[in-house]
């Protein structure tokens, strides 16, 4: 009976083996194959990996993809689009089949770096010279440049024109500073009509503004230790979360919207700090709503946005990193720069597109000019455990429960964690 | 003779693991090998994003850095659970005590519209959770149905609140009548255990963790009633008429007939409450991936986000591990209680 269950088993096992091999083949080797054949000599098949945007961007991109394809016929692309990106790149990332270029953002560039998934190819890129200092910033860790920045967003701020004519207000300009800001959102805010001056999310990629226009840094620059239990970074914090204990700030969840985006749409808020992905946004959700957008408030040691981009990653391990390494030349090239940016609804990152942008899109020149002075969202690996602090504890101090000052000693409490790990 | 029947015993023998043999091998890939390599990763420093093969094997430092090591994530650890135990406590009896109600209900024969009822309720159990949760967002929000509703039936008396985005605890609320705050709270109560001061310990479900329960009692009634349903329609007409004749009320026969013999019924429905409320993920990741504050951060979510979104696999995986031991020792206990109570 033993002998007979070992047979059985025996069987099995090499059915299992069977099946277990059979899909396996034809799947993996497929791109290599088809790249190797004879039939179409020297033909190399890349794939392009991204995330879905709005219809005219990725109808955009494809076409800018095409026009590579059609001069280039021995190297073609393929563009892919997925939803739930993150964890589609990690697992391919992980499964050793990574697509062969692909998009890295600023903040997840240090995890990446780390686990060796990069190729750095930014040096090789036509004139590297040319792309914003701040923008090839974002994408540099320990001095070497990774990847070259597809586009950019940087944080601007955001105004109801009807509301401030109606409360007669002058509109916001660049030179405007916190308490301009503070005084404008106390005179537009009205309790009874559900409105207040500026809506604000309890958001680390958001206050961080504040604490660089205070002059406050996260972490001092070689990473070494963290700063946010300076008096700078109390003056930010206080700042934030006292417009919104006051009354004159509120976040997005109370004024029944899903982001403050929203709630700037519904005019439930007269300004509201976001960066590009508002414009098309509001076009498209609120056409007849009439507003301006300027820089940031400049805070007592200046100013400063944020600026949230990000590139093509050539994978490390990829089959042909130097086809790759081309096409993304010319994706960030000034010609695939251009063509991909004029739809206005990224900005190029090279400083000279930048005239002939701003004549097509003169009202977001203070988006664009943030590229002079905005510092890039990233820190090092394993800081998403701070980000969550901080988030966690603005939401805290927003609803009364933690004072600015305790949010900050458990931030600096966690990254201190962080960096000795 | 007896040759034969040990043939044939063997021919059934292979019948039947040939029959089973889909079964197993679907078994084997997603559930068997998945599991193996979950324990594996477990005692590795993973970060989820280099192959595999390049994972280095650290021991049981993950589990330290969980259970003994003071910091963010030991507290996030615990602060998981912390939610989960009371997502459990509240969500369990709810859905079991009104699912049986409701299996109830519908049973009676003299029910007009019986199909109807059973459909409509088990109707949330089918459809897609994440298409009701992005419902109910909008139900919670601060001019959303439910508080509109509250207002209603106060007279006004209720402030609205955006649910969703609350992180008070409810037993902090209630706490905070009698007076006794943060502030004013004995200092054993702001001291640290397991890396969350006690004040956090005992906070109770947050207002926006108690939208996720309502909402999650609410989709799973449905598929307990309906196991409700199956056993009560196995109970032998016969025993009523017995406890009738023996002159017992309506109440008596639920309690002295009816759930006597629902009990195994109700062991399983308790189990699988228990399960599913361990594990819930979608209803969070929807809804308010882990926020405000963190009080809606899930022991399941929690290790999606290390896994994730912190590339911390290892560390993902020893969290999951640690939930599988948590889940098995409850449903063990809770075995041990339901069949002592049959003896």
């Amino acid at each position: 009976m033993k002998a007979k269950h070992f047979a059985l088993l025996t069987l099995l096992l090499a059915v299992a083996l069977l099946l277990a091999a059979c899909p396996a083949q034809p799947v993996a080797p497929a791109a290599p194959a088809a790249a190797e054949q004879p039939a179409a000599p020297g033909v190399i098949n890349l794939q392009l990996m991204g995330w879905a945007s709005s219809d005219a961007e990725n109808v955009r991109l494809q076409e800018v993809v095409d026009g590579w394809n059609a001069a280039n016929p021995d190297i073609q692309v393929t563009l892919n689009l997925v939803p739930d990106y993150d964890t589609k790149l990690q697992t391919s990332l992980a499964g050793g089949a990574p697509p062969d270029i692909f998009y890295v953002d600023s903040f997840r560039l240090p995890d990446l770096v780390a686990a060796g998934a990069l190729l750095p190819i930014g040096d090789q890129m036509t004139d590297v010279d040319d792309f914003y200092p701040s923008l090839r910033e974002a994408f540099t860790v320990d001095n070497v440049f990774y990847c070259p920045p597809k586009d950019f967003a940087t944080l601007a701020l955001e105004y109801n024109t009807d509301l401030f004519d109606a409360a007669g207000l002058a509109y916001p300009t660049a030179d405007w500073t916190w308490d301009d800001l503070r005084a404008a959102a106390e005179a537009l805010t009205d309790k009874d009509a559900g409105v207040v001056g500026f809506a604000i999310n309890p958001d680390f990629a958001r206050w961080i503004a504040f604490l660089y226009q205070a002059g406050g840094e996260v972490t001092t620059p070689d990473f070494s230790a963290m700063t946010l239990n300076t008096p700078e970074a109390l003056t930010a914090m206080e700042f934030y979360v006292g417009l919104v204990r006051d009354g004159f700030a509120a976040p997005a969840s109370d004024l029944d919207s899903g982001w403050p985006g929203e709630a700037f749409g519904k005019g439930r808020a007269a300004m509201t700090m976001e960066g590009n992905w508002i414009v098309p946004y509001l076009k498209d959700q609120f056409p007849n709503l009439k507003y301006g957008i300027t820089e940031l408030p400049s805070g007592p040691a200046g100013k400063a946005t944020m600026a949230f981009t990000v590139c093509y990653g050539v994978a490390a391990n990829g089959r042909n990193t130097e086809a790759a390494t081309k096409v993304v030349d010319y994706l960030t090239g000034p010609v695939g720069m251009k063509a991909w940016t004029d739809l206005g609804l990224a900005m190029p990152t090279r400083q000279s597109l930048r005239e002939g942008w701003l004549t097509m899109y003169p009202e977001l020149e203070p988006m664009l000019s943030g590229a002079e002075y905005a510092r890039k969202w990233q820190f090092r690996p394993g800081f998403a455990d701070v980000l969550d602090t901080i988030n966690s504890g603005l939401q805290e101090a927003f609803g009364g429960l933690k004072t600015p000052q305790q949010v900050l000693e458990e931030a600096q409490a966690v990254g201190e964690q962080v960096l000795a790990r | 003779m007896a040759t034969g029947i040990k043939q044939q015993d063997r021919q059934d023998a292979i019948a039947g693991w040939l029959f089973m043999t889909p079964a197993l091998f679907l078994f084997a890939f997603f559930v068997f090998i998945p599991i193996f390599f979950a324990i594996y990763f477990s005692f590795t420093d993973w970060n989820g994003i280099s192959p595999p093969t390049e994972a280095r094997f650290i021991g049981a430092e993950n589990f330290r850095v969980l259970l003994l090591e003071d910091g963010i994530r030991r507290a996030d650890f615990f602060k998981a659970l912390k939610n989960t135990a009371y997502f459990s406590l509240g969500v369990v009896p709810m859905q079991t005590a009104l699912a049986l109600l409701l299996a109830v209900v519908v049973n009676q024969r003299r029910l007009r519209f019986k199909s109807f009822f059973r459909t409509a309720y088990y109707f949330p159990s089918i459809t897609s959770s994440i298409a009701i949760s992005m419902l109910f967002l909008f139900l919670y929000q601060r001019n959303g149905l439910v508080n509109q509703v509250l207002q209603a039936i106060t007279f006004g008396l209720w402030q609205p609140i955006a649910w969703m985005a609350d992180p008070r605890g409810l037993f902090h609320i209630i706490f905070g009548w009698f007076g006794l705050t943060l502030e004013t709270a004995p200092d054993w109560m702001r001291a640290n255990v397991l890396s969350l001061p006690v004040w956090d310990w005992i906070s109770g479900p947050s207002v926006a963790l108690m939208g996720i329960m309502l909402l999650n009692t609410w989709t799973t009634i449905g598929t307990m009633m309906v196991i409700f349903l199956a056993a009560l329609q196995d109970v032998p007409r016969e025993v009523y008429e017995a406890a009738e004749i023996d002159g017992a009320n309506s109440r008596q026969v639920f309690f002295g007939v009816t759930l006597p013999l629902l009990r195994p019924t109700l062991f399983f429905v308790v189990t699988l409450g228990l399960i599913g409320t361990f594990q819930v993920f979608d209803q969070v990741y929807v809804m308010s991936a882990g926020g405000p504050a963190k009080t809606t951060l899930t022991v399941a979510y929690l290790v999606y986000r290390n896994g994730f979104t912190n590339s911390q696999m290892g560390l993902a995986a020893a969290i999951a591990l640690l939930l599988f031991i948590i889940i098995f020792t409850l449903t063990l206990v809770q075995r041990r209680i339901t069949e002592g109570k049959k003896e």
